[in-house]
């Protein structure tokens, strides 16, 4: 598919990035609606794209590391938009956004054109709840990282007693920023887990083994018991607020390095060209 | 002499809490040390005790303030068992024109610890009722007690300077909120059942606060709070153990350093497993170490962090109290004009010819009857209406010259008024006039 096509998703993801940190600046609308409505939009638009590219593929589009990263975006958006009208935390908007639209234009910008096909022998039943699980992991982890630095941003705050102005009325209690950053990682870790599982039971059906220590699968365990740590110190010592904000953004950048490093540098069976 | 407005006294800038507390009376104190102070010091005519948490304060009226000074530290060396030197240093004394600007912007609030809280002008209107009481206050103190009460109200009206305290328990209660998402299955620790922490607690109770645990130095003080507001008081000694039961601790206790230090509070965080804790430091001197802020999930704000949170901007609050402050200028104009327009030469003067224009008036009604007499009966009519005059006139000024300058003044105004046929514009009262609608 030509990546032109992702242009109306990237402009409605940009003008939601401008709107929300334009919210989370000043003082006016600070219920983002304008914003949420363009974030939505931007969705929509892109799971447009990513039907068609899907239909040509086969199966999930994800059959490169641009593809990958248009599909991570998407599902980012996707829960962004979640945790806004779940939670209504509109200011989390100013960090999602933009995250989509640098990762989406990434993508874009990477993106080759033609016909991207999931090779026969990789089309399984397993190939999208896997890869729909992982990348759901992922996308919420994106998100749990977001929340931290926004509580990190708000604790500063706090402790440099700055004046409150009526821009901070809405803003989420530290409280509810930690608990939404357990509940995000809980879940993340659940699909990571489930993606781990299903990957190894696909595996198994292929190839006849579950596991092959090829980088993705080593770096995915690291990256699972990294999280397992996290959430276990929550749960024991009770490290929680600045200690889990601060060790979730360093979890997710360990993240991002194995992600970047495993698909640009080796990417075994889970390169986009399914070598 | 002249008589004229006198202050002496320590507060919280001048004088550590351990000073004022040596110096400090309690409220069934006052009238009979107002007794003690009036044998002790004859130099001083009017007084009134002004004493709180952080101040001590003789508001008085004298001829000598040098002399009244002088008495007055005598006085509080004795009657509080204070060796002089404890306190000397840290006193202050205002007289006539400063004296007045004081008492105005003690009871504006301008002059609190928390500039703006409401409290001192209900501290002031017991010292003015205490004065009244112990039969202390004269006219001029009637005067500066009326012309304080509503000059306060006046500031509170005109500008914002109120709004800072009232905010001081609003803006703990918006960070609370910023801090924890739901209050309900929070708890709250005070330290110190004071006035400020008390109406914080009011504010966090209403949103939906439920859990309240008191403990201060007089035990009985807790536990009359905690059963006014539904908390559980804590014995002073050991209320450590429930520290780490708090969400949020309000600090108002009168020390001399922090209560806690920062290692005694890593092992309350450790123990309440990181869980946010706001703290509310309402001391001067400080309650709590400054270095709590730095502790993982620690919030430490004291009051003056507390009401820079809320008003916009240091130039905000500065041209708010500045427009106090004039308001205030105003008022002790007005007021020593008045005072010093105060004479018994002039009251006696009035007093005297309102007779003769009464005596006078009298002859003129019976003028034609008169004319009709004898010369020599009408000079003995003269004689006997003069001599009339005369006598009680004698018996008015040796009235109103016997006892304290201060009570003749006012005795000669309402000598003056009651006799006055030109209408009560004069000179107001004490018990009239808008300056009552604050009693």
């Amino acid at each position: 598919m030509n990546p032109i096509w992702y242009l109306p998703a990237l402009l409605c993801y940009g003008l939601a990035s401008a709107r929300f940190l334009f919210d989370h600046t000043t003082r006016a609308g600070r219920r983002s609606i304008t914003a949420t409505a363009l974030l939505g939009a931007g969705v929509m638009l892109q799971t447009g794209n990513l039907a068609v590219s899907g239909v040509q593929a086969g199966t999930v589009p994800v059959t490169n590391f641009a593809q990958s990263l248009a599909f991570l975006a998407w599902l980012t958006a996707l829960a962004g938009l979640g945790l806004i009208l779940r939670f209504r935390m509109a200011v989390i908007g100013a960090y999602v956004a933009p995250i989509v639209c640098v990762v989406l234009t990434v993508a874009a910008v990477m993106m080759r054109h033609g016909r991207m096909v999931v090779p026969e022998g990789l089309r399984s039943a397993w190939l999208p709840v896997h890869v729909t699980l992982a990348f759901l992991g992922y996308a919420l982890f994106v998100l749990a990282a977001a929340v931290s630095i926004l509580y990190l941003v708000y604790e500063q705050r706090l402790k440099a007693k700055r004046p409150l102005g009526p821009a901070d009325e809405r803003a989420p209690s530290l409280e509810k920023l930690d608990r939404v950053n357990y509940l995000l990682l809980g879940w993340g870790f659940v699909m990571l887990s489930l993606a781990i599982v299903t990957g190894a039971i696909w595996a198994d059906a292929t190839w006849g083994h579950f596991w092959t220590w090829e980088p993705q699968e080593s770096w995915s365990l690291i990256i699972w018991l990294l999280y397992a740590a996290l959430l276990e110190s929550r749960l024991t010592v009770g490290w929680r607020g600045h200690r889990a904000a601060t060790l979730t953004i360093a979890v997710f950048t360990v993240l991002v390095g194995s992600f970047l490093g495993v698909s640009l540098v080796n990417p075994g069976k889970h390169g986009g060209s399914f070598g | 002499m002249e008589q004229t407005l006198f202050i002496f006294g320590v507060n919280h800038r001048t004088a550590a809490v351990g000073v004022r507390e040596r110096l400090a009376y309690a409220d069934d104190e006052i009238v009979e040390a107002l007794s003690r102070l009036k044998r002790r010091a004859p130099s001083v005519t009017e007084s009134a005790l002004l004493s709180t948490c952080n101040r001590v304060e003789v508001i008085a009226v004298t001829a000598d303030p040098a002399r009244a000074a002088q008495e007055a530290s005598e006085f509080f060396a004795d009657d509080r068992a204070v060796e002089a030197s404890a306190f000397v240093p840290a006193l202050y004394r205002y007289d006539a024109r400063a004296a007045a600007r004081h008492l105005f912007r003690v009871a504006s609030s301008l002059d609190s610890m928390v500039v703006g809280e409401a409290q001192i002008l209900g501290q002031m209107k017991v010292a003015y009722a205490q004065a009244a009481a112990a039969g202390s206050a004269g006219l001029v103190l009637h005067r500066a007690f009326h012309k304080a009460f509503s000059v306060a109200k006046r500031v509170r009206k005109a500008t914002l300077v109120g709004h800072g305290a009232v905010s001081v328990s609003s803006a703990a209660v918006s960070l609370a909120g910023k801090i924890f998402d739901t209050l309900s299955d929070k708890t709250v620790m005070l330290m110190g059942a004071g006035k400020m922490a008390e109406m914080t607690a009011r504010s966090l109770k209403r949103l939906g606060i439920e859990s309240l645990l008191i403990t201060s130095r007089t035990f009985d003080n807790a536990f009359a709070l905690a059963r006014e507001l539904g908390g559980t008081a804590v014995p002073f000694d050991n209320y450590k153990p429930y520290l780490k039961l708090a969400d949020i601790v309000i600090g108002s206790l009168a020390v001399t350093r922090p209560v806690l230090t920062p290692e005694e509070f890593e092992t309350v965080v450790r123990e309440r497993r990181y869980r946010p804790m706001f703290l509310i430091d309402l001391g001067v001197p400080r309650n709590f170490d400054e270095r709590l802020n730095t502790t993982e999930n620690v919030y430490l704000y004291d009051i003056d962090d507390l009401s820079s949170v809320v008003l916009e901007s240091r130039e905000e609050r500065e041209r708010e109290a500045q427009k106090a402050e004039s308001i205030v200028e105003l008022e002790v104009d007005s007021f020593m004009k008045w005072l010093e327009g105060l004479d018994l030469v002039p009251a006696i003067k009035d007093i005297r010819s309102s007779i003769e224009q009464l005596r006078d008036g009298e002859l003129a009604r019976h003028r034609v009857w008169l004319a009709g007499l004898e010369p020599e009966a009408r000079q003995q009519i003269e004689a006997l209406t003069r001599g009339i005059v005369n006598k009680l006139l004698h018996r008015i000024l040796s009235g109103l010259r016997e006892g304290p300058a201060a009570d003749g003044l006012y005795t000669a105004e309402i000598a003056r008024r009651l006799l006055s046929t030109a209408g009560t514009d004069a000179v107001a009262l004490p018990g009239d006039g808008e300056d009552d609608e604050d009693l």
